[in-house]
């Protein structure tokens, strides 16, 4: 499909359309779903905003491609005066007292918000069923999970309820849920953009990452977002990608894959056929295809979730009900934290904490943490050595088709494990894409550090030879 | 003084309790082999060098955003923000 973001721009200016009505359709189309993508719906702020963009319109002024275009945010950003729950108990009626950068950036840029979308709570799932509003159900099939955690926003762009959202990826969960619902989903590189008044769930691979229907809105949003912020430190400086540079794919030679993915035990059939199937038509046009070794399943997930965990426990702790949230009374202050916490957080939400302080007390952490962070590390070198042998590397995004809605909950381990192919780029802090094409739930396309622009490149040579 | 501290009392959740799916995730760390054990040679260091680091100044917040801070607060009486009992031990 190409760029819807171009083609409602090119209407709101020759005036097929108003704002007003676009964002109006819109907004009904959210408020009447039946699939729990929406948290809060952002109204009068979009038809004030879609006012504006049709008052510039009518005075002949010129508007920028993104004035105008209405888009989601997954319910883990600030956006000031807005409900920001994180599909909680704890934050179910917490406003935001600021302004996300990353949206901050999309707003001058005069995009419009919608909603505030479902996900996982805090980020904690994979399946977006931990929420207190109801399990999102996935676009294509309302009986199965629409992926996690940023499962509200993955639907709502596959149904065209928003033009493109913007999720969050920790370990997978923009990359799982546009696989889940056929469409793009990108993890940038860390670091590309800026993380301040984005939820911290794990802060060394939290990453802020869009959703749309093309790999052009994909660019045209992440060159909008990117960039240092001195809220964030661990931003940096890139420049924006060019639109006739990803249409040159020339520089891509060689394609690597991991050998232990495929021939794993977990992985269902089909996706394994339509994966080698895929590799064949990449080797037909001239490619390169080489077998790579890496890490074990169990070895990546478990250290992704042994850190994630540690972080999550670390950040979270900060929510007590002091200042804000849902404080429940008890006999001393002690008390007080201890009881709000408890009946605030969700089931998944204290197993991770639980699983983070005990990993970081004393006697574990040296055999547990500190162990993880070494082979953190190691997974970092593979893949610096990996990029000196090949250019990409191509996986698929899930092991298997999603799960039926209420089975996830049921088997929290079996849920991790399905993150398998997810959390090592998150852990070398890759730029990773996901592209509805290749396995019934896509490929995943991942470049060296900071060679975004490489991903996007091979995502369309892959959009016409596959 | 040594004070064993159950994960209980780390979360700050009642009745908390290690969880058998996530243990054996740990187990899998516990029986791996790391080649290098130093856990900080670099490979994802997002450390900020002392030359880039951001000024160290007081920023004031704008009217809406202490406005909202004090509606997010849990408990308000007679125009106080109310915090529970101190600790007392």
């Amino acid at each position: 499909m190409d760029s819807q973001i171009k083609q409602i721009h090119q209407q709101l200016v020759n005036k097929q359309i108003t704002c007003t009505a676009l964002i109006q359709e819109k907004l009904d189309l959210l408020k009447k779903n039946t699939h729990n993508t929406v948290n809060s719906l952002l109204d009068t702020l979009a038809l004030e905003l879609a006012a504006k963009v049709d008052a510039k319109i009518a005075h002949g002024e010129t508007i920028g491609l993104l004035e105008g275009i209405p888009f989601g945010i997954k319910d883990v950003y600030m956006l000031q005066g807005t409900y920001a729950t994180a599909s909680s108990d704890l934050l179910k009626n917490y406003k935001s007292a600021y302004t996300a950068t990353a949206i901050q950036k999309l707003l001058d840029a005069g995009a419009i918000p919608l909603a505030k979308e479902n996900c996982d709570s805090f980020g904690h799932g994979s399946s977006s069923e931990n929420t207190i509003f109801g399990a999102v159900k996935n676009a294509i099939n309302p009986d199965l999970v629409g992926g996690g955690s940023s499962g509200g926003s993955a639907v709502n762009v596959a149904k065209d309820y928003t033009v493109f959202s913007i999720g969050g990826d920790t370990g997978g969960s923009v990359r799982q849920p546009a696989g889940y619902n056929n469409i793009y989903g990108l993890k940038p590189t860390y670091g590309r953009i800026s993380r301040y008044g984005l939820m911290a769930y794990a802060s060394s691979t939290d990453c802020v990452g869009p959703l749309a229907k093309s790999i052009e809105d994909i660019r045209i949003v992440l060159n909008t977002m990117s960039g240092k912020d001195a809220k964030d430190q661990t931003t940096y400086i890139s420049n924006a990608i060019d639109e006739a540079s990803v249409l040159n794919y020339e520089d891509v030679k060689t394609v690597g894959y991991f050998k232990n993915f495929i021939e794993s035990e977990a992985i269902d059939a089909q996706v394994k056929s339509d994966f080698l199937a895929t590799l064949e038509k990449i080797k037909a046009k001239g490619i390169e295809v080489k077998a790579l070794d890496f890490f074990k399943s169990d070895t990546l997930v478990s250290t992704y979730y042994t850190l994630a965990m540690a972080e999550t426990a670390s950040n979270l702790s900060r929510l007590d009900g002091t200042n804000y949230g849902e404080r429940i009374e008890s006999g001393s202050l002690k008390e007080t934290y201890s009881v709000t916490r408890s009946e605030n957080f969700s089931e998944e939400t204290k197993r991770r904490i639980v699983g983070g302080n005990q990993v970081l007390s004393q006697g574990f952490s040296d055999e547990i943490y500190l162990k993880g962070l070494a082979l953190r590390d190691q997974i970092s070198e593979n893949f610096e050595n990996d990029f000196n042998e090949v250019d990409i590397i191509l996986s698929p995004v899930t092991p298997s088709t999603p799960p039926k809605i209420g089975d996830s909950l049921k088997d929290p381990l079996a849920m991790y494990l399905s993150d398998a192919y997810t959390v090592g780029f998150s852990l070398g802090q890759l730029p990773t894409l996901t592209i509805p094409q290749g396995t019934t739930t896509g490929l995943q396309i991942s470049a060296a550090k900071n060679n975004d622009e490489l991903v996007l490149k091979f995502a369309n040579f892959l959009k016409d030879a596959i | 003084m040594s004070k064993i501290m159950t994960v209980d009392i780390l979360s700050s959740i009642k009745g908390a309790e290690p969880s058998e799916a996530v243990s054996k995730l740990f187990d899998v760390i516990k029986n791996a082999h790391p080649t290098n054990n130093n856990s900080f040679n670099n490979a994802n260091n997002n450390a900020v060098s002392l030359n880039d680091l951001r000024d160290d100044v007081i920023v004031e917040s704008s009217a809406i955003e202490k406005q909202i801070i004090k509606e997010n607060f849990p408990n308000e009486k007679n125009g106080f923000l109310v915090v529970s009992k101190v600790i007392e031990e």
